[in-house]
């Protein structure tokens, strides 16, 4: 049956967001998650139970083995949002707010919720690996020859145009980051595509934006913004590409790649704060 | 008149036009004014005869009022209108019964749902069905519940099935004479699907259709062992109704597990089927499947819309039906024999259709560990939102959904209650998919027209008199096209993302266009 118009830019996760309102399934899942210690840890039946829950919910950012993607990788055994099992069980159930990190509260028993505990914990090798790069060296890197600051903002300071990063280390896994430095176009963000609009008098206006059935929205490079309606223009359309250059891997060094990642890593927003 | 036989008259008058019969379920087509049934009319054509806003005149539709109901989750809902009452339900057992000339809310209906339900696509509900002074709709726990229609309390309840078993319920029921007709969701769960019917008065259960054969029954050799018991073939949107041949028309949707087919060896009848059931008994009377042993989770619950049309210099009644697996079809309604299947999308998993209407299989596309690229994705090339049709340019309208996906397979065991797809599918990011709303003639399967969307739409179609198409898209825009171009006439931005399909109906004369947008309920009129 199911609905999921998974790629249609993420219809998936807003339709599981819609159901966070469900304030009363919300409550006695936050009153059953106060125990800090999964019933089912360890049993067999429970880790295939959420491997197969894990599937549907979770492979599309967390990957199909837990590998990380989009979503942090999770078979290092060591969480962004905590460790305990009651940590994973309120990160699955609601979400980390100001990530892309839904709760499925109103989608999942709270049984299938430590299911997938289980699983998780099944995937953990504890095998942190060892960060190559020097973070210092990857922070000069960012604000100086790299010139990533002119397009993305670490704590309030830096461009517009790219994603925000002040916790894109808690947010990525190191593999979707190292891809994301040096090919931008492998995934990009639907609100990060390339928006190009020619006016009628030949005026044309690239940048990031919005491209509805309608109209567009683009903000350039210079941080000008733009609305439309498409049909007052010669022409609008919008490209699933980065503006981000496509040339680290020339520009910069192998070494210097992994001196900017170990910059990357190390953002973690309001928890490196605490 | 005296003053008392005046009033008497009123009443009278006023408690008629709040009750529907079953003849005016019959001839619901010619009654412009209301919207008695999930599909406009019985043939599921979501046509009015209304005119009033037309290609001329429909720049100066605008708002006449907006019902915030603050309930959130998706609406999908197909409101019903007569007596001058809008009646809708809502996501997570709410529903409204909205004044009509000022959206002002009669009463509301809420039944808070189980705790831990186990449902694959949230609590989302389509509507009503009506028959006298009673409405009726699934609750997502899979119970059917009457309410009275003035104020709301509910008259009988009944459990279609087990919730903690992995059934769900979502669509909207249908009235046929004096019976309910009702699906159930769930086949990711490891179900056995059925159609119900209840009687409309009692809420006793007349009959009940499998939707999985059993071993020992005919069709149960298309399950290997014992995998028919957890088959799936849910049966989650609303069927349609021929009167004259007294069958109902519904679709079932996909196996059990969904992506490990390997278990389940055959055909798997009848997932993935129209089924045409006699209404008063509930026997198979045909049956034809679209994808035999399905694994994409194509179910077939789109609309069976029912259409007298000529074909190859034969008059025929026919069923059209854009079907989830990409193949747009046409049957011949009264015993099933496949007419023709084209392709209305891109597709990669079978290169045509036999002459029988079997799908000539591209081998090797069956979802896999490391992930196999099949197009269409799981979505389908179009989904379960609803289908138009209109007689005035003999063309059927949907949205398609044009993109691939990479689907994948692992070994799963059964528990009951729990999830049992045998794993997932997953987006491809470099290729988003685009969508269409798309005028199809069914008199040959081929598209008249294409308006080309950003990004795939979940809303469904109107057609009118007027010349238009009335649909919307995620974005929130509500738009009117030309029947017959499809070039885009009018829109107007809702606020909110659109999932469910406008109607149409009259107050005091003049036509309304009424939509569900986000958590709201909007209706729309010309303006001087």
């Amino acid at each position: 049956m199911r609905l999921s118009l998974t790629a249609a830019y993420g219809g998936r996760y807003s339709r599981r967001l819609q159901h966070w309102w469900t304030a009363l399934i919300v409550t006695s899942v936050a009153c059953f998650a106060q125990r800090p210690q999964n019933p089912l840890a360890g049993d067999p039946d429970a880790i295939a139970g959420g491997g197969a829950a894990f599937r549907p919910y979770c492979t599309p950012c967390h990957g199909i083995r837990g590998e990380g993607g989009r979503g942090p990788d999770l078979t290092h055994g060591v969480y962004s949002a905590g460790d305990k099992d009651s940590d994973l069980f309120n990160v699955i159930a609601h979400g980390v707010p100001g990530t892309d990190m839904a709760g499925f509260a109103s989608e999942l028993s709270q049984q299938d919720i430590w299911r997938i505990v289980a699983f998780i914990r099944s995937l953990a090798r504890h095998d942190v690996p060892a960060m190559p790069g020097n973070r210092a060296a990857g922070e000069k890197l960012f604000w100086g020859k790299g010139g990533c600051g002119a397009c993305h903002a670490v704590n309030g300071k830096g461009g517009r145009l790219g994603p925000p990063l002040s916790r894109i280390g808690r947010e990525r896994s190191l593999a979707f980051l190292r891809e994301s430095v040096l090919t931008p176009n492998s995934d990009v963000k639907p609100q990060y595509a390339t928006v190009t609009a020619v006016k009628r008098d030949g005026t044309k206006m690239v940048g990031i934006g919005s491209l509805d059935n309608f109209t567009v929205q683009i903000t350039d490079a210079a941080g000008n913004d733009y609305s439309f309606e498409r049909s007052d223009l010669a022409s609008s359309t919008r490209e699933l590409k980065s503006l981000m250059p496509d040339d680290y891997g020339r520009k910069l060094t192998a070494a210097e790649i992994d001196d900017l990642l170990a910059y990357l890593v190390s953002l973690r927003g309001a928890e490196a704060a605490r | 008149m005296k003053p008392a036989a005046v009033l008497a008259t009123l009443t009278f008058a006023a408690l008629a036009a709040s009750t529907v019969t079953e003849q005016q379920l019959r001839e619901a087509q010619s009654d412009s004014a209301t919207w008695l049934t999930y599909g406009k009319n019985y043939l599921g054509w979501r046509y009015s005869n209304l005119s009033e806003i037309n290609t001329k005149t429909v720049s100066r539709v605008a708002p006449r009022w907006i019902h915030q109901t603050g309930v959130s989750g998706a609406h999908e809902v197909t409101p019903l209108v007569f007596g001058g009452r809008m009646f809708l339900t809502g996501p997570s057992n709410n529903a409204y019964a909205l004044d009509l000339l000022t959206g002002k809310e009669i009463w509301r209906y809420h039944q808070a749902p189980p705790l831990g339900l186990n449902m694959c696509c949230g609590e989302q509900n389509r509507g009503f069905a009506a028959l006298g002074d009673k409405l009726f709709k699934v609750n997502i726990e899979a119970t059917l519940v009457a309410l009275d229609a003035r104020s709301g309390t509910v008259l009988w309840e009944r459990q279609m099935a087990d919730h903690k078993k992995g059934y769900t319920a979502t669509g909207a029921p249908l009235v046929v004479k004096n019976k309910v007709i009702a699906g159930m969701a769930g086949a990711e769960f490891g179900t056995r699907g059925f159609i119900d019917a209840y009687d409309a008065s009692t809420g006793e259960r007349v009959w009940r259709f499998n939707t999985i054969a059993a071993k020992g029954e005919p069709g149960g050799e298309t399950w290997a062992g014992d995998s028919w018991q957890h088959g799936g073939g849910s049966t989650w949107t609303t069927g349609t109704y021929d009167p004259e041949l007294n069958l109902i028309y519904w679709g079932t949707a996909n196996p059990g597990p969904g992506m490990d087919g390997d278990v389940r060896a055959g055909d798997n009848l009848y997932t993935n089927c129209l089924v045409a059931l006699d209404a008063d008994t509930g026997k198979l009377k045909w049956y034809f499947q679209f994808t035999p042993h399905d694994t994409h989770d194509w179910d077939a619950v789109e609309d069976p819309v029912l259409i007298d049309m000529v074909f190859q210099g034969r008059k025929i009644k026919a069923v059209v039906q854009a079907n989830r697996n990409g193949f747009f079809y046409a049957l011949d309604r009264t015993n099933g024999q496949f007419l023709y299947a084209f392709p209305y999308t891109k597709i990669t998993w079978a290169t045509g259709i036999d002459a029988k209407g079997r799908p000539i299989v591209v081998p090797g596309l069956d979802p896999s560990e490391s992930g196999t690229k099949v197009c269409p994705g799981l979505g389908g090339g179009h989904h379960w939102y609803p289908t138009a049709y209109s007689p005035q340019t003999q063309l059927v309208y949907f949205n398609s959904i044009d993109g691939c996906e990479l689907f994948y397979r692992n070994k799963q065991e059964f528990h009951e209650g729990q999830w049992y797809q045998a794993s997932t599918e997953a987006a491809i990011p470099s290729e988003p998919p685009t969508g269409t709303v798309l005028a199809m003639d069914p008199a040959n399967g081929k598209a008249r027209w294409r308006f080309e969307m950003v990004s795939p739409s979940g809303v469904g179609m109107l057609s009118t008199a007027g010349g238009l198409v009335f649909t919307g898209d995620g974005q929130g825009y509500l738009m009117a096209l030309d029947a017959k171009t499809g070039k885009p006439l009018w829109h107007f931005q809702t606020g909110g993302e659109i999932k469910a399909p406008p109607i149409t109906y009259l107050l005091n004369g003049k036509q309304q266009i009424a939509i569900a947008a986000g958590t709201s309920i909007m209706t729309f009129a010309l303006m001087p």
